[in-house]
């Protein structure tokens, strides 16, 4: 029944969509949501600067835990998810370049000690 | 560390009894009593000498000596009625007996735990409105308590019942009848996370409505068979009525295990006659009685799964709290109605403590209180969630101080769980000093986790705190707000913060201006902000929760008509709230409440409320018997019937009963809803043919001079304002109109016509104006701007012109005198 939605109803939806404020893609599980959400407010309560911002489509968003909060309990909602899978189809811009980082030292390159830690299991 | 250092503390505060738990990432162990028993009931006595004693001890007085015993006090939280204990010659407030309720479960976990509790968790019904949450944070305020959460009484039953059964997917419904209150919840459970869906309830319904109806009902037979006029409504009865009421309990739990029972008690006397009372009631008789109030159960439990499209046979489990629902024919009902038997092997007494226990689990809400200690290490502030039903949940950190000597800071960090099985690799803090980890649970069990830091040139850093616990099991998400909150306006709207369901905690801003001015250092004026909870867009029709109210003895400088004021609310996640006005032009900050209180409900102006009442429901009746409208009449036929029964409480409130006077000053407000509605069907033909003249309107304006989007939004509230008219839906036509009005209004002030006749229109009431000097001024400039053809220059003089308007003085009133607009 909806009529055509108009930009500025697109680029809302663009700009407060769930997943682009808590960084996931459409395809993510609901787990990944409460994971994400929860790291998220961790960072923000920690006043981190990596999690002020989140990109869109249309460029970067302030983020808070309000709006983290609000972005979790949409996604919950298998109805309201529906409809917001359908607008985050885009990607979200890329977010600038951050400088290279040092060389890590040789040792850690090893194949084997840096899966073995990955998956974070001590050695025998 | 071992798990047993974890301690956290669940506290069911009850009408009737009150019970405390304790979790310890574990298991949940229920707390007793000196008496040896989980249960305390919410009984306090206060003897002649002042001494005070709680519980089991204090209830043995209840029949025998009430004016110094006092219980159910619960249902007067948020109230301002005063307690009387007679001999002592003392009073307190419902909050202060609750207090003494929650010491005495302080002091037995202190028996049990070997500490006092700084902190825990307190369950309150899910309908309790602000006020009545206020109180009881105030009660463990009182008793000691350093911090408290509170959590909503269906949620913590779900969540004990939830950690209890290992298959938990699907659908559940929380049939929680109390002594005094009944809620009933929709939750779903998914991925070990809980969600409620949606809540309803009666604030009013409870086990003591079944005393109640059992109580008339041997007041009519004592009247019929041995001619003893008793009267709920008569002060000098209410003694005897108690001894019934005890004994008519009594009578109700006796009837769960046999067919039928004697009501006897000796010696009962009306003014100068003594009688005794013996009859004998079955358990046809009791289902009789009680079937009134299960149903009205019912009907709510109905209303809450069509709310939410919950089909017939799509719930999966149903899980009965409460001590009434112990009874067999409420459990059978339910069981019939709802197409599932309750689930079996809860304890229906303490479920909601256990619940509160884990859930200040998931609240990282510790009860054992903090020794300062001090820091041993590199400090890091960190995030994490103390329970989490995610396997692999993230922790985050951040160094507090970065300006020490490199070999006592942290360039790396770790987790090593304490079981020596796993760890995280070694991570380099980033330039904000932070790190995010994620770690590896074990399902269903305390997870504690080394914490360790290395220097950059890999020497060992102590790091504090040197520990932290992950408890991995079934959590609940963010709990929803369940009743919508917003601020009411002069003009009777609602101005909503939070709908009904928004994610707690929360918080929102909004801009609001002032009707009328208030001048510095005049006492006497005032600015109201009454803040409201309901979830009609009528301002009168909601419940006024609370108040912030700007003196004028209180600003720095008068503040005309028009002022804007960013009021902001905040909600904890326990629905308390906190509320904050900034007025941008000054840099002045209000924060006090003026109130929070449930209103007062004086007999005398009950019984107006209802002779009114029934004046409208008479003319209402005649009209609708006149045009033959059945569903008209069938709806005013209940409304008669509430009356009646509002009208036997507001006898048992002159009688002193205070709990029946609130309960009859709640259903008085449902009932003017109800009788709105009617009234807004009776106005049908008007409102439709309203509706018919905005669409035309709104069709052309919107053509001429909409946006794009205002044209797309116009197509779906013409097709919205159709379908209303088609179900003969007053309430969504009006809302629907609202829309469109608004619409029209925003389309049709880009047309410069619209703003000369706005213009004129505002500068006829000069007279009339809150500040006709600077009315005078901007009339002059309006002129002007008319004469150049400024139209944007018009249109600011008129939204000027507009805030000195001083409103409609009777729509203002029922806007609980609202002075923002």
């Amino acid at each position: 029944m909806a009529g055509k939605p108009t930009m500025a109803d697109a680029q809302r939806r663009l700009v407060e969509n769930p997943f682009y404020v808590l960084g996931l893609r459409p395809e993510c599980s609901r787990l990944d949501v409460e994971r994400e959400g929860q790291k998220l407010l961790g960072m923000l309560e920690l006043r981190l600067k990596s999690a002020a911002i989140y990109m869109t489509p249309l460029g970067p968003q302030p983020r808070s835990a309000e709006r983290v909060r609000a972005a979790m309990a949409e996604l919950r909602n298998p109805d309201r998810r529906l409809l917001h899978e359908f607008w985050a189809r885009l990607p979200p811009r890329p977010e600038p370049p951050k400088p290279p980082e040092p060389p890590r030292p040789e040792h850690d390159l090893e194949p084997f000690s840096a899966a073995f830690a990955a998956h974070g299991w001590r050695r025998p | 560390m071992s798990s047993a250092n974890l301690v956290y503390v669940g506290i069911d505060l009850g009408t009737t009894n009150s019970t405390a738990a304790v979790f310890d990432g574990d298991k949940v162990t229920l707390v007793r009593n000196s008496q040896g028993s989980p249960i305390t009931p919410s009984v306090v006595r206060i003897d002649a000498r002042g001494n005070l004693i709680v519980g089991a001890r204090a209830r043995r007085f209840l029949e025998s000596d009430p004016d110094n015993t006092r219980a159910e006090f619960k249902r007067l939280m948020g109230t301002a009625q005063a307690i009387r204990f007679a001999a002592a010659g003392v009073e307190r407030r419902p909050e202060e007996l609750a207090a003494e309720v929650l010491k005495s479960l302080r002091k037995d976990i202190e028996d049990q735990l070997g500490f006092v509790p700084a902190r825990a968790v307190i369950s309150v019904p899910a309908l309790f409105e602000l006020p009545q949450s206020s109180a009881t944070s105030e009660a463990a305020r009182l008793a000691g308590f350093e911090r408290v959460e509170l959590l909503q009484e269906p949620i913590a039953s779900a969540l004990a019942a939830g950690w209890t059964i290992e298959d938990k997917a699907g659908s559940w419904l929380v049939y929680d009848l109390g002594g005094g209150t009944f809620d009933v919840s929709l939750l779903e459970t998914r991925d070990g996370l809980l969600r409620v869906i949606g809540h309803d309830g009666d604030n009013f319904l409870g086990g003591r409505d079944f005393d109640w109806a059992i109580v008339d009902w041997i007041l009519e037979q004592l009247a019929r068979k041995d001619g003893v006029a008793l009267s709920r409504a008569e002060p000098g009865h209410a003694a005897t009525i108690r001894k019934i009421k005890l004994a008519a309990e009594e009578a109700k739990i006796e009837l769960s295990r046999v067919a039928e029972t004697s009501i006897a008690v000796a010696g009962l006397s009306v003014g100068e006659t003594t009688f005794d009372l013996d009859l004998v009631l079955d358990r046809d008789t009791l289902e009789r009685l009680c079937a009134p109030a299960i149903e009205r159960s019912l009907v709510v439990c109905r209303r809450l799964l069509a709310a939410h499209g919950v089909p017939e046979g799509g719930l999966t489990r149903v899980v009965m709290v409460g001590g009434p629902s112990v009874m067999p024919m409420v459990r059978r009902q339910v069981s019939a109605a709802l197409g599932l038997p309750p689930e079996e092997g809860l304890d229906p007494m303490t479920l909601v403590a256990q619940g509160a226990a884990i859930y200040a689990a998931t609240a990282g809400l510790e009860a054992r209180p903090t020794a300062l200690e001090p820091v041993r290490g590199a400090k890091i502030w960190l995030q994490y969630p103390a329970m989490s039903s995610d396997l692999t949940p993230h922790v985050v950190g951040r160094l507090v101080e970065r300006g020490r000597a490199s070999n006592v800071v942290p360039s790396e960090v770790r987790l090593s769980r304490a079981d020596g099985l796993w760890d995280t690799p070694w991570t380099g803090l980033d330039e904000e000093g932070a790190f995010v980890l994620a770690v590896s649970l074990i399902a269903r069990r305390p997870n504690v986790f080394r914490l360790e830091g290395r220097s950059a040139t890999g020497g060992a850093v102590v790091l504090d705190p040197p520990t932290l616990t992950i408890v991995q099991g079934l959590t609940i998400s963010d709990p929803p707000l369940s009743r919508t909150i917003g601020v009411a306006t002069a003009g009777d709207d609602v101005r909503v913060y939070f709908e009904r369901g928004a994610p707690l905690p929360a918080r929102r801003t909004f801009t609001l201006q002032t009707v009328e001015t208030v001048a510095k250092g005049s006492k006497d004026s005032l600015i109201k902000i009454p803040i409201v909870q309901g979830e009609y867009d009528a301002a009168h029709l909601c419940r006024l929760v609370g108040a912030l109210e700007i003196s004028g003895g209180e600003l720095r400088q008068t503040l005309p008509s028009g002022t804007e004021i960013e009021l902001t609310i905040e909600l904890d996640r326990g629905g308390r709230m906190a509320a904050k006005a900034l007025v941008p032009a000054t840099g002045q900050v209000f924060e006090q409440i003026a109130h929070l209180l449930v209103p007062e409900a004086a007999p005398e102006v009950l019984d107006a409320q209802i002779v009114a009442l029934r004046g409208r429901l008479g003319e209402l009746r005649t009209d609708a018997f006149r045009r033959g409208l059945a569903g008209v009449i069938d709806k005013l036929g209940k409304a008669e019937a509430a009356l009646v029964d509002l009208a036997l409480d507001v006898g048992a409130a002159k009688g002193g009963d205070a709990d029946a006077a609130q309960k009859a000053r709640r259903s008085l407000i449902e009932l003017d809803a109800l009788l709105e509605s009617v009234e807004l069907d009776r106005r049908w033909p008007e409102l439709d043919k309203e509706a018919r003249e905005a669409i035309v309107y709104a069709t052309i304006v919107v053509s001429e001079h909409g946006l794009p989007h205002e044209q797309s939004l116009f197509n779906e509230t013409a097709r919205a304002v159709e379908r209303a008219r088609q179900t003969r839906d007053p309430l969504e036509l009006q809302r629907q109109l609202r829309l469109l009005n608004r619409l029209s209004y925003a389309a049709g002030s880009r047309d410069p016509e619209v703003w000369r006749r706005r213009f004129e229109n505002a500068s006829v009431d000069l007279g009339n104006l809150t500040d006709p000097v600077k009315g005078q001024v901007l009339i002059k400039e309006g002129r002007e701007a008319l004469a150049k053809g400024d139209n944007d220059a018009l249109r600011r003089v008129v939204q000027k012109l507009w805030q000195l308007t001083p409103g409609d003085p009777e729509q203002r009133r029922r806007g609980h005198d609202s002075g923002v607009r």
